[in-house]
């Protein structure tokens, strides 16, 4: 709809750069009215918020009429190839989101977003799973998403919620509570994918140990280099996030995934535009956004 | 209806937590304290709940014959142990409940986390491997990284500390802020997604 | 053809444990980065409020005890007073330990040189909650005493009586106190962590968002020699030291071997296809 008509579309983009005109002339101008309600410092975040906001939610309406196209991805590619390892070996598969968040990070939410598409998988093949959590909330939406997923495909019964549970809040308790999980249970297959911190190379290596095949991916930089160098595959940064959208082809995840994209081609766009500025002379950009 | 009750409380408590980023008048501040407060609370709930699950899992294990009863029996053992300690003899220096933790729990947990020293060699060993042009350059910077981040980098020469700083500050910096930007990216349409319904794992299932 | 993991821990083990016995002594030269933090202590003034919050857990300990004590230590010489917190439910018995034993060795006195709080759940609500008001956050400290019978405390209301907060972390703890009280409250804030942690937090330290990082075991030494109290940072480059190179051999002699395998493989084949 926003996009059919040129016109239309031009008196919108007018609008916007006006706001954010004004945006900007309250930002700098020290108003004393508006300064007692709001506040004008941030005005670049509250930008940026819409932006985002705005971005995400019309790219989503966007995705519900036309299909956008994810380049494969070869960690996700290998999520079947791998339960059926672990279905072959008569052996269970084990999904680990990470000690580093709870369910209010946004990441956990990924995880559990690609658990859901991996508890259908796995009951498909009947192949138990095991999820030991750090977190009592995010152990009890994990129990759901995985009995869900085997309602889902009508195999109630292969659900065994001794497998999935919260083990301890602490780092390397949790890293010694799985490690010997892993050992005990040797799973063929270990997904190591949410948020992760210094007991991901602990879990990664075991999982090599018990020669599991070792699908990750974190949110973390530093862990990244680790799971890099130790798991079979590895999803860096947002493929993460685009995961749940690539295994299920949900339109809004989809187009949420589509949305980051083009973020991403504006942030680029004002990080040259800002760089090139500076070179000039002119710090009007690194001013406001700073 | 059950499940459209947290989907509206998650849509209007996600709008609030980000418009009292920008609203600065005296109620909005209060009720951002009060929610403050309700965080804290609302953890402390589900950390009893987790204890309860943890102690009924445990007993679980007892119950059933195997060799996870005895180590079960020591979990729930070292529980009672620290809450009796801490409840009847306090938490202050010199009481038995530091005395515990300083003399057990650091200790172990120490040695847990001293196996990452031998499993960075082992995956240093099996993971750094010269097989194409790219990992020539990791292998490289990987050993310039290593013994320039201690005094041995400084014995063979000035150049390899002033090296690894530039590989920090340049390149691997250069790489680490677009991962950031892309992830920072993810959790925002991920966090916008949970605001406006769309993203419902946290409730689990479908 | 792959080592056997054992030979690889092995060896490991004699690199870290023989420097140990026998010391090396490895000059150690002081960083930028650890320059920067030192500079900044340097400018407390005596009577400065100086927040230290120990983020992390007792797995870290070897590594965060050294910098830990090398900074307190600092901030005692400069004669701040310090506030004393956890965010982790096991750094609160570390931290209290650390502070009490500095303290005991500087000659300051509890309550009025130095208080320790103890630890609060939910970082995010906690760091937020003090930007307000930090007795309502901590309204008794760790042995329960009143807020308003601690003498250090009274004045002290949130982020804008505190000249700097010092976030001793193992962990993404001071992601949180860059995002809460830096970005919200314009709070300076310094990280102490471990050396796996520094290259996450140098952006944060290049856009000013974050006053200084003291990173791991070569941290702590360069800091022990600034304020010239060698201790457990020096003791332990040593052993760092060779480990490092004791790992950057085995990833030498890894791509000898399967460089010399892959060429073996070749001949090999190139003898079959000849034939």
């Amino acid at each position: 709809m926003i996009f059919r008509r040129r016109y239309g579309c031009l008196r919108r983009q007018t609008g916007v750069v006006l706001f954010l005109s004004c945006l900007y002339a309250v930002s700098i101008s020290g108003d004393a009215q508006a300064a007692e309600w709001y506040a004008a410092q941030r005005t670049p975040e509250l930008v940026a918020v819409l932006l985002c906001t705005i971005i995400v939610l019309v790219s989503i309406i966007v995705a519900r009429r036309k299909r956008f196209y994810i380049r494969p991805l070869p960690g996700l590619q290998a999520i079947d190839d791998a339960l059926g390892r672990a279905t072959e070996m008569g052996s269970p598969v084990m999904y680990i989101s990470g000690w580093g968040g709870d369910l209010a990070r946004p990441t956990t939410m990924a995880s559990l977003a690609i658990l859901a598409h991996i508890a259908r998988r796995a009951a498909a093949f009947g192949t138990p799973i095991l999820f030991p959590s750090h977190d009592p909330v995010v152990a009890s939406a994990a129990q759901d998403t995985i009995q869900h997923g085997y309602a889902a495909v009508g195999r109630p019964g292969l659900f065994r919620s001794d497998d999935v549970g919260f083990v301890t809040q602490s780092q390397l308790g949790y890293a010694a509570a799985v490690d010997g999980i892993m050992t005990r249970r040797k799973p063929g297959a270990v997904f190591l994918l949410g948020s992760f911190e210094g007991e991901a190379l602990i879990l990664a290596e075991t999982a090599h140990n018990v020669g599991a095949v070792q699908i990750s991916g974190t949110d973390s930089t530093i862990q990244l280099s680790f799971f890099l160098v130790a798991c079979d595959y590895t999803l860096i940064g947002e493929e993460l996030f685009a995961a749940s959208g690539y295994l299920s082809g949900d339109p809004l995840i989809l187009g949420a995934v589509r949305g980051q994209d083009l973020l991403k081609i504006i942030i680029v766009i004002v990080l040259v535009i800002g760089l090139v500025l500076h070179l000039c002379g002119i710090s009007i950009i690194i001013e406001w956004l700073g | 209806m059950l499940r459209k009750i947290p989907i509206a409380v998650c849509a209007v408590c996600g709008v609030f937590m980000a418009a009292q980023y920008f609203i600065i008048s005296g109620p909005v501040s209060d009720l951002y304290g009060a929610v403050l407060d309700w965080m804290q609370i609302i953890f402390v709930c589900a950390l009893l709940a987790g204890i309860l699950q943890v102690v009924m899992s445990q007993l679980k294990n007892i119950a059933r014959p195997g060799s996870g009863r005895v180590y079960s029996s020591i979990a729930l053992a070292g529980i009672a142990v620290m809450v009796v300690l801490g409840f009847g003899w306090g938490i202050s220096r010199g009481s038995p409940f530091l005395w515990m933790f300083d003399q057990v729990q650091a200790p172990m947990q120490t040695t847990v986390f001293s196996l990452l020293a031998f499993f960075v060699a082992s995956a240093a060993y099996r993971g750094f491997r010269a097989r194409h042009a790219e990992s020539v350059v990791l292998v490289l910077a990987a050993l310039i990284i290593l013994l320039g981040r201690v005094p041995l980098g400084e014995m063979i020469s000035p150049l390899v500390p002033q090296t690894v700083g530039w590989i920090l500050d340049v390149p691997a910096m250069a790489a680490k802020r677009a991962i950031l930007i892309g992830i920072g990216l993810g959790m925002t349409a991920t966090a916008i997604k949970v605001i406006a319904g769309m993203e419902r794992t946290y409730l689990g299932g479908r | 053809m792959n080592i056997d993991r054992r030979i690889i821990f092995v060896i490991v083990a004699l690199a870290v444990a023989i420097p140990l016995v026998v010391p090396l002594d490895l000059p150690v030269a002081v960083t930028d980065e650890t320059r920067a933090v030192y500079d900044r202590l340097e400018m407390l003034d005596s009577g400065s409020v100086v927040l230290v919050s120990f983020d992390h857990e007792a797995s870290s300990l070897p590594e965060v005890r050294p910098l830990a004590e090398a900074i307190v230590n600092h901030c005692f010489m400069r004669k701040a007073r310090v506030i004393g917190l956890a965010l982790f439910a096991e750094g609160t018995a570390v931290g209290y330990d650390i502070l009490n034993d500095i303290a005991a060795q500087q000659g300051k006195v509890y309550g009025h040189d130095y208080v320790y709080l103890g630890y609060r759940p939910q970082y995010t609500a906690a760091i937020l909650g003090m930007g307000e008001s930090i007795r309502e956050v901590f309204p008794t400290d760790y042995d329960e005493t009143p807020w308003e019978e601690i003498p250090l405390l009274q004045g002290v209301h949130n982020y804008d009586d505190i000249d700097l907060v010092i976030s001793v972390a193992d962990g993404s703890l001071p992601t949180y106190w860059v995002e809460y009280a830096q970005a919200r409250y314009g709070q300076e804030v310094i990280a102490v962590l471990t050396a796996v942690m520094v290259t996450a937090y140098t952006p944060y330290v290049d856009a000013g968002q974050i006053s200084g990082i003291l990173g791991g075991l070569k941290g702590a030494a360069e800091y022990e020699k600034l304020i010239d109290r060698p201790a457990a940072g020096k003791r332990g480059m040593d052993a760092q030291a060779l480990t490092h190179l004791a790992i950057a051999v085995m990833i030498v002699v890894g791509n000898v071997i399967a460089f010399g395998a892959r060429r073996k493989k070749k001949t090999a084949v190139a003898g079959e296809h000849a034939v």
